[in-house]
């Protein structure tokens, strides 16, 4: 499913070089629910941006669903991240001026679904994440938690291949944490979603299946998790 | 390409209904004012060019102007040639006349004026002047010691007030002294006061065609034909046809007449308008541009996560063209209705020229340029911006 050979991302090309990934190799399967963790700076994050095609890496060589990602050009990478990648971000990252639905349904139009479908398959993830009934909210009239479901909401609405998701328990309580957390799992389990997710925090780790900890650009170590049914 | 101008036109429209009105209802007034300023100075220079132009046909020349040829002061045979100019389709009114200079004097002041010698009757036919009588009466036919002068040339007493050397404020009933150009010597009675708004005609005296030639022992003689033709527009094919009655003197349309005059009027307006639309443009430009510059700059991280999530750059570019169109489209309509509210004011209330009120002229060519270059304006002002923020890369906007 994915692929990374020797990833190294080097900021700063003047006298001052910061190596943020110094080699990194891996591989993850289809249907897994990957954490990768680490102390601030390791270089999960950069490594969650490889993979979410936000970032090229300095060298190195990532295959995603059996492309080589490193040879598309701009215009072909914002598609595959559109028809393949699912991307949640830490502060949800909604469209403000977009209802719910709009915000979830923005990246089904963009493939080009007309809107009756956009609606239908709006209402049906809205519902998945338990959001049926807030579909015409603003974000401003969403608590956190239900901004970052809705925010999953989008990243699933073109049925991705990986879900990639940057700390998004990071701004939610533990309660919200623990849907947001719930959901992936069901996510993981019900629809087979492979996800990659990076996190620090110690009580996350019974969610995954596979844990990827970072130290200083460098894998660590990777260690299986028992998960919580 | 078109579910990108769907999505895009999707996201200004949210943009559009649901953020901040405040800002969109100034830009879009501002919008409204840029478009006023590049229809109504243009058009108070198309009124003030309608409006001497009209004039130069009603109180200096009519439509056609025949002159001497070449190497003769005087028209022979005037008469037998006035009577062929009358019998021409299309001619409605012909008058001979001599124009000269004369050196006129009342108690002191002394002018030299442009002096006209006419045959009132036939005068009436071509020009207006004849119905400005503002004091006394026009000439009549038999008058020979008699003269009608204009407003400005009869002048006031305080001499501040006049525009031109005057007459130090004669009246009807008085009499003045003319010294014609051959010497001689005459006293006429003023027999009215004309006020046209036609500077040259308000500055200039008249007295009959008979008088003159009697001064000057002329007969069937003249140094001026003017022609009234039915319709203004067609006077080259007018000049055509009396050619082709045998007419062999100069004929001159009265916009050839009037040209250098009504140009340096017109030119001088231009340049001003010039500066003026270029500066409403640049407002526009600037107004637009910073509206959306400051919406992409403020929203350069919600730029950066549509592009991470599979929004191609250019389709959050045309959102923001979007947005620019609907404030150009909406500030054009606004503009507009102020125009109408303008022209219905000005109806009411003309702005008067030295020349009289003149009407704004709006053609339709006018508010098309207009709107043209205001879309011109509008699509840069809101692609480059957009271009500019949008260039971005993700993490770079994303962090902020």
């Amino acid at each position: 499913m994915i692929i990374g050979r020797d990833i190294q991302k080097i900021y700063g090309m003047g006298t001052v070089q910061v190596r943020a990934l110094k080699g990194v190799s891996f591989g993850i399967d289809k249907g897994e629910f990957v954490g990768v963790m680490g102390s601030s700076g390791s270089g999960k994050s950069t490594l969650l941006h490889m993979l979410g095609l936000l970032d090229r890496p300095t060298r190195g060589f990532i295959s995603i669903d059996g492309i080589d990602v490193g040879t598309l050009d701009e215009r072909g990478r914002t598609l595959f991240r559109l028809r393949r990648l699912g991307y949640v971000f830490q502060d949800y990252a909604l469209v403000p001026e977009l209802t719910a639905q709009e915000n979830v349904f923005l990246p089904s139009m963009v493939r080009g679904m007309s809107s009756h479908e956009c609606t239908l398959v709006c209402s049906e993830i809205l519902n998945l994440v338990g959001l049926g009934d807030r579909i015409h909210h603003l974000p401003s009239e969403m608590s956190g938690g239900e901004q970052q479901r809705v925010a999953i909401a989008r990243a699933l609405v073109n049925k991705p291949a990986i879900l990639l998701a940057d700390e998004p328990c990071a701004n939610l309580d533990s309660k919200n944490s623990r849907v947001i957390l719930d959901l992936f799992k069901k996510l993981n389990k019900d629809l087979h979603q492979t996800i990659v997710m990076v996190s620090h925090e110690e009580w996350h780790r019974s969610y995954f299946d596979r844990i990827i900890f970072m130290k200083d650009g460098e894998i660590d170590n990777e260690k299986n998790e028992t998960p919580v049914s | 390409m078109f579910e990108e101008s769907e999505v895009a036109f999707f996201l200004a429209k949210r943009s559009i209904v649901r953020g901040n009105k405040g800002t969109l209802y100034l830009t879009i007034l501002i919008i409204g004012m840029v478009f006023v300023n590049l229809i109504f100075l243009p058009s108070i220079i198309s009124g003030v060019a309608v409006l001497f132009n009209q004039q130069s046909i009603d109180y200096s020349y009519g439509n056609l102007v025949i002159e001497p040829k070449k190497n003769q002061v005087y028209i022979n045979n005037v008469n037998e040639l006035q009577k062929k100019i009358e019998r021409v389709p299309g001619v409605t009114g012909v008058s001979s006349r001599f124009l000269t200079g004369a050196a006129i004097t009342h108690k002191g002041n002394a002018v030299t004026p442009a002096l006209y010698a006419i045959n009132p009757d036939d005068e009436r036919r071509v020009l207006k002047t004849a119905s400005k009588v503002i004091s006394g009466e026009y000439l009549s036919e038999g008058d020979t010691d008699q003269i009608v002068i204009g407003y400005r040339l009869a002048g006031n007493e305080d001499e501040k007030l006049d525009v031109i050397p005057s007459l130090g404020g004669v009246d009807v009933g008085q009499t003045v002294d003319i010294t014609f150009n051959n010497g001689v010597t005459r006293q006429y009675r003023i027999k009215g006061i004309i006020n046209s708004d036609s500077y040259s005609t308000d500055s200039s005296a008249f007295i009959t065609k008979k008088e003159y030639e009697s001064v000057f022992g002329l007969d069937n003689k003249a140094n001026q034909i003017l022609v009234r033709t039915q319709e203004t527009g067609n006077e080259d094919k007018m000049r055509t046809t009396l050619m082709s009655f045998g007419v062999q003197e100069k004929i001159w349309t009265w916009q050839e007449k009037s040209a250098n005059f009504l140009n340096q009027i017109i030119g001088s307006f231009n340049i001003i308008n010039f500066i003026g639309t270029i500066v409403s443009l640049i407002i526009a430009v600037v107004v637009i541009f910073i509206v959306i510059f400051i919406n992409t700059v403020y929203r350069r991280k919600q730029i950066g996560i549509l592009k991470a999530i599979g929004i191609d750059r250019s389709i959050i570019i045309k959102s923001y063209v979007f947005q620019a169109l609907f404030i150009f489209a909406i500030g054009t309509i606004v503009g507009f209705f102020f125009l109408l509210l303008i022209l219905q004011l000005l109806a009411a209330n003309p702005i008067v020229f030295p020349g009289g009120p003149v009407a704004p002229v709006v053609d339709t060519m006018l508010i098309i340029r207009s709107i043209l270059s205001l879309l011109a304006v509008s699509l840069i002002a809101g692609y480059v911006p957009a271009w500019i923020t949008t260039k971005e890369d993700i993490l770079s906007a994303i962090r902020g």
